[in-house]
């Protein structure tokens, strides 16, 4: 196996794969990382609620195992999880994750030759506070009475306990400003190619939808993740039909153009009164330091320059710490919307910290996170 | 979480609880302060700021009134910060730190204000804006004083030996020097002889020595120095360290045969059947695959030029003493010195890309190192000069200055000894063959030390023609080979047509292509023409940015030779200040990490130019983290990891975030806004 | 004596309102230019504070932005010429770092005149003082900087 195949593949463990919604085969492909002691830690979701889930790091086989399903409303990052913890680590990860753990490797807090990145497809995730208002307003639905919920075809469709479906198109729960959150929106990394290994059900044909799930290789440590599981007896592949690749791709594509599409409508240029727009969404701002605290790309600690020149009692038109995060993340903001999500006075931080990162990554031709090239700053040599 | 709410000025509170006592001196400078700004409301105003205990006008604050009076103050109000407002730093701040420090005060607590050539002198006739700005700039430093902490230069050891990289007439100059001042030296060459250019020159201006003559005793002289290690035919290819303590590794190129047993007969040679261009005599005549580089080499070793060898084994059957090894392996020595000495030097400019004046594309054009070599006695025409396309002599030679040099699109810079070349190599045909004619074409003639002017007028004497003008169209005739010259005479403003035997193009000189090598490795930095940067232009002219590396000869711009054997003496007397002291006294002003706050990052490592950040070796206390740590005698103090490093762990002395943030609120005040 | 400088007093007389320009300058190269602006008389608006550093790499955009909420109605970044930097290449990463800077400020609304970069050696006294007359003139038709508070001069 090596960098670029791919194949559809789920797990043999009977019970796993019909809990997990396309097979079960990244549960399995972890626990056999584990077993194989290929790695010592796995992180995965404990699940709390319908729309709960905490993400744990766990050496037991069998809570691995127990960990399969899917939910689309937990939308925390695993990066801060397993930074400075010199771990060796497998952990499934979603787009955003995937770069958040390569901007803490670049920042040494992760050694990315110890943790294997599992990539998850992912159309976008859900606020767990704004999903549950949903159910109401739009499903009228009693968020309890949920039981499971899945995405097709431009719709999302709830499984109640009683054994129904309810759907209604995401185009139209976004209008009515419910749905994914908003940095899922504009994002357009929908397959993470920067992971180890990408998986999802996109690809997947025939008899075996729903039931297995669509794997590409990015890197040795994927190609040794996958055969490892092959090896372990946890997992089967087979190789995908032309037809399986090439929906893939086009489900790709559409979903990045929808993506930058919303990008276009969201960062609208302000022509005019620019500072008074940052100062009125910043208004509210109670420093409480939740937004530096969740971000992925940020590797200080408690003290860091953002904070130690920023008081109260300062007049400033400008909050010297929110001045210093924007120039900071400017090279380093992946859009991952955690900064959004954590906010207590729901200032849209995302919104706000990529209005300076669009311009400056497009100048540099420089993305956080895809790779490990590091920002072009710190990449001036000797006699440029 | 970490929560901001209400944090504390963590940075801007210094550690220290000692109460702050300021004093500050305000200098007029005669007239040149105290004519434009209103000291005394100057010095009324700022005696009303917070911890400011006494102010002082002085006529001239740096004249021993000036400073007896800050020393009496600072005794009398037991000051402990003291703010002098006068000229720049750069002119005074020395004096006054020496001043305070006499007084037991660290020399750091000084802060100096710039109120004349930033203020004073140009605002003359704004006087009331004028003395406003000085009331700002002092009030800036009062309050940054009151930041400022005591820093101590500190001391490393100095390894008492010296590396001399290259071994030209300056770097054996400098050598000789160190090692007669008892100190052991490696002297690094890559050619497998020493001696450098000098060694190629025939006869040197304004004398007209033979070159060789005396630099072959000077060659011997360094060879037989018990104190010189020569390693030749080498190279240092890595640098580690700082001033005192350099680690470097020398690579030692195979000769292919055993030093110890050569006895430089030249045997190998004569037995030999590969000839190829002889690269001492620039390319003319031949030498042969295994060869001694020249008569008076040293060491006086055969060289075997694997590349063109064709292993026949006929010098290893020629060779009495058994010294020819074809398996020869490059092979390397680890050094470790106090200072390094580097006289790299130069090549002289290609006019062969570019075809200046037809070079490379006409025979009969040569340039003025390639006729030094036929005028050579031991050069490949046994001093004769002939021309290249027949081998006759030539009757009318023309030389044309400055080429590659004074010329937007080459070198803008004056090479410096060209003229002087061209007036020594006319004379010296001249008087060889007094039948010759010739014109010497030129922009200005530059003569300006001991006995050059003499020289150019003895050629004028001599019936050397001096045209002033640069040739417009240079031809060759293609029957006879001689060369066309289309010249504007711009004394006698008429276009001349001339026509000569062979031209020589006066070179300029350039860098030589292991300069960025040499550069990189030091960590030195280069000027816009291409050559290394000394620290200071007039008065640190041999030594560098890099403490402990000196610089001598045309490595750091165009020199000739007295002037790059001075430097060699100069590097070599600079040298022994720290190798006599056997200590190295580094800068104060450096970075230092706060480990409590160090992430470990990294990301200042490659900020550094210097490499003077390195990760700790084991985790810090309990926190399971590697953190960043400076190395003082690396660190030259520019604070740019600083300004890299996201968690402020980083901070630089005396430049601190408090320190110049305090500066920057300074420049503004509070108005009550009228009702 | 120049002609700006012969220029100076009438130019004196008029007055009006004198923008706070904040300039960090590099000890080597900026600050020196300075000086040789006033060694030759290079006669300037008394608009301009100067905060010297060893090196412009040490600008941090925190200084720079500190500056403009403090009151300052333009900031400038000065170094040595790209090639001539005493520590090997600190301009260079001043220059990137510039490239954040810029595109911060502009996108919170800044006008491009109110923070400048340049390079001028010490040598350039006179390109020195050209620069500060420039940009003085250029904020005067400005005015205050949106980020100035209340009641501060």
């Amino acid at each position: 196996m090596q960098k670029s195949e791919m194949y559809v593949g789920w797990s043999t463990k009977e019970d796993v794969r019909k809990r997990g919604g396309s097979g079960g085969l990244v549960t399995s492909m972890l626990a056999a990382a584990l077993e194989k002691k290929l790695v010592d830690a796995v992180v995965v979701l404990k699940k709390i609620n319908e729309f709960e889930a905490v993400p744990i790091i766990t050496s037991d086989v069998n809570e691995v195992l127990n960990s399969a399903g899917s939910l689309h409303s937990v939308p925390s990052n695993f990066a801060k999880l397993i930074a400075n913890r010199n771990l060796k680590v497998a952990l499934p990860a979603k787009g955003c994750d995937v770069r958040g753990i390569i901007e803490q490797g670049k920042r040494n807090a992760i050694n990315l030759d110890n943790t294997f990145i599992v990539g998850l497809n992912c159309g976008g995730s859900m606020h767990p506070v704004v999903t549950r208002e949903m159910l109401e307003v739009m499903y009228k639905l009693k968020p309890e009475d949920v039981h499971g919920e899945e995405i097709e075809k431009g719709k999302l469709i709830f499984e109640t306990k009683d054994g129904k479906e309810h759907a209604i198109t995401i185009d139209e729960l976004e209008e009515k400003g419910y749905g994914r959150r908003e940095s899922c929106r504009y994002c357009t990394i929908k397959v993470p190619n920067n992971s180890d290994i990408a998986c999802g059900n996109w690809g997947v044909t025939g008899d075996l939808v729903g039931k297995a799930t669509f794997v590409e290789i990015n890197s040795e440590k994927g190609a040794k993740l996958l055969q490892n599981a092959i090896d372990a007896g946890y997992v089967q592949v087979q190789k995908p039909d032309e037809k399986g690749i090439a929906m893939r791709a086009k489900i790709k594509g559409v979903m990045e153009d929808l993506g930058k599409k919303w990008k276009g409508k969201v960062f609208v240029p302000i022509d005019n009164g620019r500072l008074e727009y940052f100062r009125k969404e910043l208004e509210h701002c109670i420093d409480c330091g939740a937004c530096k605290a969740v971000c992925p790309t940020c590797s200080c600690g408690d003290v860091s320059k953002c904070t130690e020149y920023h008081f109260r009692g300062d007049a400033y038109k400008m909050s010297m710490y929110h001045l210093v995060r924007f120039l900071h993340l400017a090279d380093a903001c992946i859009g991952c919307g955690q900064c959004s999500d954590v906010c207590p006075v729901d200032i849209p931080l995302t919104r706000l910290y990529r209005r300076f990162a669009n311009p400056v990554q497009e100048q540099l031709k420089y993305e956080p996170g895809m790779d490990m090239r590091k920002p072009p700053y710190f990449e001036v040599k000797l006699n440029e | 979480m970490s929560d901001i709410k209400g944090t504390e000025n963590k940075g801007a509170v210094a550690k220290d609880n000692e109460e702050k006592r300021v004093g500050v001196f305000v200098c007029e400078c005669g007239v040149n302060i105290g004519g434009v700004v209103n000291t005394k409301a100057v010095a009324d105003y700022i005696g009303t700021l917070p911890g400011v205990k006494v102010t002082s006008v002085n006529k001239f604050t740096c004249s021993d009134s000036g400073q007896a009076d800050i020393q009496q103050k600072i005794k009398e109000h037991n000051l402990n910060r003291v703010v002098v407002a006068a000229c720049s730093p750069k002119t005074h701040e020395p004096t006054f730190r020496a001043c305070i420090e006499q007084m037991g005060l660290n020399q750091y607590f000084l802060e100096f204000v710039n109120i004349r050539d930033h203020c004073s002198w140009i605002h003359m006739w704004e006087k009331e804006k004028a003395t406003e700005k000085a009331k700002d700039l002092i009030r800036m430093g009062v309050e940054r004083s009151k930041l400022l902490e005591p820093l101590q230069a500190s001391e490393v050891p100095v390894t008492d030996k010296a590396l001399v990289i290259g071994a030209g007439v300056a770097g054996m100059q400098s050598a000789l020097d160190l090692a007669d001042m008892g100190f052991q030296v490696y002297l690094v060459e890559k050619e497998p002889s020493i001696g450098g250019r000098m060694a190629r020159f025939d006869k040197v201006f304004p004398t007209n020595d033979c070159s060789i003559c005396i630099l072959g005793p000077k060659m011997v002289e360094v060879a037989r120095n018990k104190n010189i290690k020569i390693m030749s035919y080498s190279e240092v290819k890595a640098v580690e360290g700082y001033v005192g303590n350099f680690n470097v590794k020398v690579e030692h190129k195979p000769r292919y045969l055993d030093v110890a047993k050569c006895t430089g007969c030249a045997k190998c040679s004569e037995v030999c059947p590969v000839e190829v261009p002889y690269d001492f005599n620039e390319g003319f005549g031949t030498r042969k695959a295994i060869y001694v580089p020249f008569p008076q080499a040293v060491p006086l070793r055969a060289v075997l030029d694997k590349e063109n060898c064709i292993s026949c084994k006929a010098c290893a059957k020629a060779c009495q003493s058994g010294a020819i090894n074809y398996d020869m392996q490059t092979s390397y020595t680890d050094i470790n010195v106090g200072v390094i000495v580097g006289a790299v030097g130069f090549k002289t400019y290609d006019p062969e890309p570019r075809h200046d004046f037809g070079y490379g594309l006409y025979d009969n054009v040569i340039t003025a190192m390639e006729f030094e070599r036929l005028l050579n006695a031991a050069g490949p025409t046994g001093g004769h000069v002939v021309r290249p396309s027949d081998c006759k002599e030539p009757i009318r030679v023309g030389f044309v200055n400055c080429v590659g040099s004074r010329d937007k699109a080459t070198n803008i810079y004056c090479s410096g000894v060209c003229c002087m070349v061209t007036i020594k190599n006319a004379q010296l045909l001249k008087e060889k063959r007094p039948e010759t004619d010739h014109t010497i074409m030129y922009i200005d003639i530059r003569t300006p030390f001991r006995g050059y002017e003499e020289s150019y007028n003895r050629s004028r004497a001599l019936g050397v023609k001096f045209l002033r003008g640069r040739p417009v169209e240079v031809k060759e005739d293609p029957v006879t080979k001689n060369i066309k010259v289309r010249v504007e005479d711009t004394l006698a403003n008429e276009i001349r047509n001339l026509e000569f035997d062979l031209i020589v193009l006066a070179t300029g000189i350039v860098p030589h292509e292991g300069i960025n090598q040499i550069q990189q490795l030091l960590k030195l930095s280069k000027a816009a023409d291409g050559l290394l940067m000394e620290a200071h232009p007039k008065l640190k002219p041999v030594d560098t940015t890099i403490d402990g590396v000196f610089l001598a000869g045309v490595a750091s711009g165009p020199k000739d030779i007295p002037y790059a054997v001075s430097q060699g003496s100069a590097c070599a007397g600079r040298a022994t200040i720290l190798l006599k002291n056997k200590k190295a006294i580094t800068e104060g002003i450096t970075a230092v990490v706060n480990p409590e706050v160090c992430v470990g990052c990294q990301v200042c490592i490659p900020m550094c130019p210097f490499q003077a950040i390195k990760m700790d070796e084991t985790p810090y206390l309990n926190t399971g983290i590697k953190k960043a740590n400076v190395v003082k005698a690396l660190c030259k103090g520019c604070g740019t990891c600083v300004t890299a490093c996201p968690t402020g762990a980083l901070e630089q002395s005396h430049f601190k975030n408090n320190q110049l943030l305090a500066q920057i609120k300074n420049v503004f005040k509070f108005q009550e806004v009228a009702a | 004596m120049s002609a700006e400088a012969a220029a100076a007093p009438a130019a004196a007389k008029t007055g009006g309102w004198e923008p706070k320009i904040v300039a960090f300058c590099c000890n080597w190269c900026s600050y020196g230019g300075a000086d040789s602006a006033g060694m030759g008389r290079f006669q300037q608006p008394a608009s301009t504070r100067i905060i010297r550093v060893m090196c412009s790499g040490r600008i941090d955009p925190l200084h720079v932005f500190n500056a403009f909420l403090e009151g300052a109605d333009a900031v400038l970044v000065t170094g040595c010429h790209i090639g001539d930097c005493h520590y090997v290449n600190g301009n260079d990463k001043t220059k990137i770092k510039y490239k954040y800077l810029e595109n911060v400020a502009r996108e919170l609304g800044i006008e491009k005149e109110r923070l400048q970069l340049n390079w001028i050696s010490a040598s350039e006294g006179e390109k020195f003082a050209n620069f500060i007359r420039d940009v003085t003139a250029q904020i005067k038709k400005l005015g205050p900087s949106p980020l100035k508070p209340e009641g501060v001069a």
